[in-house]
């Protein structure tokens, strides 16, 4: 494979590869700011200057510059190499390049660092970018002098409402266009635009529109400093507080591959946040899913129901064992419920106790109704491990819930155990049909129609309480980390579906999440999946 | 409670007789802080002691790996609370070797005189401490009226009397105040007058002479062995300092002599500590006399030094400096070092693991009172127990330095 040499360390490069690119795949850190790995290349923020060496033989492009002599206390002629925005240039065999390596790379770093921050207002105290803020650490790396001019700075608009996520201040901006590119290339919608020129210039929305669609956190993930900000993280929390996680998103069954950021302190999740992933999310998330952190915390269940009243685990338990005594007679009047909002693991344990233990026949499957996709990430399936719970299933296939419905009209069943609490047909219909049977058990982690209809509820833990294996809907098997610690009473659902087949008196020795892995398929628990450890081994921080 | 040693043999014993338990501490006005001693007793003899330390534990180690490296300056202070520039300083040098820095040389000259300022204030009031101990009061009102000039320069000149926090990576808080040389030329004599008047009335006391000579010798040998530094090894005739068998700041520009004991008793601390008073006044006279009147305090490096207040409000450059050193904390490069000074109480020695972030990995602190206290118990035995009061008395030992 053909090579270039970046300060004498020598990487290889792909066709069509720019410096910066071949040096960010090799893990070189080339400063820069406008650069996007998953956007075109604006090359403006002049972050990512190198000094690229002449061909042998050839002389170097050199420009006539003035230079001030402190001791002549003028200025004096002087060259110096022109130097090559790093995002722009295309490799080619054999190049060398100096990046740190070059005191004029280096002064033109400090240079460019002390234009940004020219008229750059002093704001790091109120800004929710400080401390994931590229101006601060660049300016640590690259420039560490103080404030030159004298003038008072360019005043801009503040706190400008983009739209019903997104807020602006143009006095942070530096007009690196990631959220104009973001929006025309990603999400297919051009609504940012850039105004004015100079260090008047800022960044505005379309006239009569408002930045609304889909992908509008994307703008506020790519903004390198603190220029765009999300209404909803907004003042909420500093971010050298949070501790990440490296999780997967729950909204569809796209299964995108994010961050969790949690204050560990107040055991709150702040924000979701996409983690690179070339095969699935790219850099990229939807608004629906950067905001579905909110559901580790709200509309939970914090303790176990009985008839609707709240219980210990315990008594739950125990209620469980009266109510399902009648079960041993006839397995085949007891219905299992899997869950397609539920990990792997969850619905193995479950999957085994009917199956193995119980005898029973029949399997369904719950989850949210189809919701809107589109052509970017989101899918119809709001489900995150349909294809999991298909795949744990084999044939036949669980049914959906319309025909638990069915089958229950018609007298087939006394028993359900069910997993979830979301289901696909209307609630009342379910709840009337339900509630007419000897016994209902259901797992869930949050309020919703089978925890309703259920004559006995175990909370479960939410996806963020929990380690867990989601497939998503390309087939790839993926770990979503824990992050927080369970709210209230909820128990890891594998766990209550454990403990609940020990109290009707089966042999359900699973005590550890790694003893239901283990029992599990490899293809199931991630392990040899075509996904294999990415989640395991993603980097702490985007870089990007 | 049981006895330490059950293989008496009561046989050699005029009368038979079980040997008397006795507690001393760890609440005991003689115990300097919280300190417990098991006694085993025959009649007034003690035939076995236990020193117990750890009843003042707030885990100075392990709260150093939590905040940043600036953040430590506050605890070094409180581990020897009676000369805390000593520790800030001695902190202050470990984190610049592991930086590679060292600051300008008005800095440690400053360095320098409020050190020596804080040992003399540790000197005088062991000395004032042990005095009172032995029923001589007004010595120690003497010494402690004495340490009140020390600490209003103290005052003056960091705003705190006791626990300054004065100390900072690559330089001090603050420079000296304009009028910082008259002072401290001013105040040192005064100081060393009480000191003379302290003196007259305890050196031909008959009393306290009686009760110093020939208790609690250690043998040059032991003491060595026990890592004992400081006055307590030079007084058993050891003449190690770390200011001369390696000198840090500008203590190889001093002259000054180290007080040597022959016996090793308490009698040789007590005087070595009065001497070393006399020298300590020398070296800040000298000192005083090099220290340059202009230039900076501070190294000139924005990754380490905070920028001054009025452009972190003003300028956003100035913010950032300042939001990376307090939210971050300075970036000290992996590594590991040791390094040590001469605090009051001897080798006071900070082993230091970074692993490149702004937060200490492992900070090890070598206090010297850890050493000279696990002497205690072979200094003791076969004493009496009054005899338990001058000899613990003369060692200084801080109860805070024992937080390890």
């Amino acid at each position: 494979m053909a090579t270039i040499k970046i300060d004498g360390r020598e990487i290889p490069f792909e066709q069509g590869d720019t410096i910066i690119r071949a040096a960010h795949r090799a893990g070189i850190d080339i400063p820069h700011y406008c650069w996007h790995p998953g956007l075109s290349v604006a090359a403006n923020c002049r972050m990512c200057l190198v000094e690229v060496l002449p061909p042998p033989g050839r002389p170097a492009m050199q420009l006539d510059i003035l230079r001030w002599d402190a001791e002549k206390k003028d200025y004096v002629p002087a060259r110096k190499p022109k130097l090559i925005p790093s995002c722009q240039q295309a490799c080619a065999p054999g190049m060398e390049v100096l990046s740190e390596s070059s005191e004029h790379v280096e002064e033109a770093r400090a240079a460019v660092q002390e234009l940004l921050l020219l008229n750059h207002p002093v704001d790091c105290p109120i800004c929710d970018q400080a401390g994931e803020c590229r101006l601060q650490d660049y300016w640590l790396e690259h420039q560490r002098t103080g404030k030159r001019m004298k003038q008072e700075v360019v005043h801009k608009p503040k706190g400008v409402v983009f739209g019903p996520t997104i807020v602006y201040d143009a006095e942070r901006c530096i007009i690196c266009t990631r959220c104009v590119r973001f929006t025309a290339e990603v999400a297919q919608d051009p609504v940012l635009s850039v105004r004015e020129r100079g260090n008047l210039n800022e960044i505005v929305v379309s006239p009569g529109r408002e930045l609304d669609h889909d992908y509008t956190l994307m703008t506020e993930h790519v903004c390198p400093v603190g220029a765009l900000t999300s209404s909803d993280f907004r003042f909420k929390a500093r971010v050298w507080f949070l501790r990440s996680a490296r999780t997967v998103c729950q909204g569809c069954s796209t299964g995108c591959n994010a961050y969790l950021d949690y204050d560990p302190r107040s055991n709150t999740p702040h924000r979701h946040r996409p983690r690179d992933n070339e095969a699935v999310n790219k850099y990229w998330m939807c608004d629906e899913g950067m905001l579905s952190y909110r559901r580790a915390v709200e509309n939970r269940l914090l303790s176990g129901l009985v008839g609707g009243e709240e219980a210990s685990l315990d008594d739950a338990l125990e209620a469980a064992k009266d109510q399902l005594a009648g079960l041993k007679d006839d397995p085949s009047r007891v219905a299992i419920v899997l869950s397609a909002q539920h990990s792997n693991e969850d619905n193995f344990a479950l999957l085994k106790l009917g199956r193995t233990f119980i005898g029973a026949k029949d399997f369904y499957v719950s989850g949210k109704p189809l919701g809107r996709g589109d052509k970017i990430l989101m899918s119809e399936d709001k489900n995150p491990n349909t294809r999991g719970v298909m795949q744990l299933a084999g044939s036949p296939a669980p049914k959906p819930i319309a025909a638990l419905l069915d089958a229950i009209k018609a007298g087939k069943y006394s028993f359900v155990i069910a997993l979830g609490a979301d289901i696909e047909v209307d609630t009342q219909n379910a709840k009337s049909a339900l509630s007419k049977l000897k016994g209902v058990v259901t797992m869930a982690a949050h309020d919703g129609a089978l925890v309703q209809a259920a004559h006995i509820v175990l909370a479960a833990c939410a996806w963020a309480e929990t380690d867990g294996t989601f497939v998503n809907k390309q087939g790839l098997s993926q770990r979503s980390e824990r992050a927080l610690t369970p709210r209230g009473e909820a128990r890891p659902a594998w766990e209550l579906v454990a403990r609940l087949g020990k109290e009707l008196g089966y042999a359900m020795t699973e005590k550890t999440l790694a003893d239901v892995r283990r029992a599990m398929a490899p293809e199931a628990r991630s392990e040899s999946g075509p996904n294999a450890g990415r989640a395991d081994a993603g980097k702490p921080e985007v870089s990007a | 409670m049981e006895p330490l040693d059950r293989d008496l043999e009561e046989g050699l014993l005029e009368l038979p007789s079980e040997p008397m338990m006795l507690n001393m501490g760890p609440s005991h006005p003689a115990m300097h802080g919280t300190v417990r001693i098991v006694l085993e007793l025959s009649g007034e003899m003690i035939q076995k002691a236990d020193v117990q330390i750890g009843y003042l534990h707030r885990g100075f180690e392990k709260m150093c790996e939590r905040g940043t490296w600036s953040q430590i300056f506050p605890y070094v202070d409180r581990c020897n609370y009676v000369s805390p520039m000593l520790n800030n300083v001695g902190f202050a040098l470990a984190v610049e070797k592991m930086l590679g820095v060292t600051v300008p040389e008005r800095c440690q000259y400053y360095r320098v005189v409020l050190g020596e300022l804080a040992r003399l204030c540790d000197h005088m009031i062991c000395s004032g401490a042990m005095c009172m101990e032995l029923g001589a009061f007004t010595p120690f009102l003497y010494f402690a009226r004495a340490r009140e000039i020390i600490w209003d320069i103290f005052e003056e000149e960091t705003g705190a009397r006791v626990t300054h926090s004065f100390g900072r990576v690559g330089g001090m808080a603050s420079p000296p105040s304009k009028f910082f040389k008259e002072m401290v030329r001013a105040g040192v004599p005064r100081v060393l007058e009480f000191i003379n008047e302290g003196e007259k009335l305890l050196l031909k006391n008959r009393i306290f002479l009686d009760r110093l000579e020939g208790v609690g010798v250690m043998p040059k040998e032991d003491a060595l062995a026990l890592g004992w530094t400081g006055i307590v090894l030079r007084a058993s005739g050891v003449p190690y300092d770390v200011r001369r068998a390696h000198p840090y700041l500008v203590y190889d520009r001093m002259e000054f002599d180290v007080p040597v004991g022959t016996t090793g008793d308490n009698y040789d601390r007590f005087m070595c500590r009065q001497e070393e008073i006399r020298q300590t006044a020398r070296i800040i006279e000298q000192a005083l006399d090099q220290m340059p009147d202009e230039g900076p305090i501070n190294i000139d490096d924005p990754r380490i030094i905070l920028p001054p207040k009025n452009e972190v409000y003003t300028t956003i450059e100035a913010t950032i400096q300042h939001f990376k050193i307090v939210m971050e904390g300075i970036k000290v490069p992996a590594g590991e070092c040791y390094s040590y000074t001469e605090a009051g109480n001897g080798e006071l020695g900070f082993y230091l693991v970074s692993d490149g972030s702004g937060t200490p990995y492992r900070c090890r602190i070598r206090p010297p009172c850890f050493a000279t206290t696990q002497g205690l118990q072979q200094l003791i035995t076969g004493l009496m127990i009054p005899d338990v009061v001058p000899t613990f008395g003369s060692l200084n030992m801080i109860g805070g330095e024992c937080d390890h």
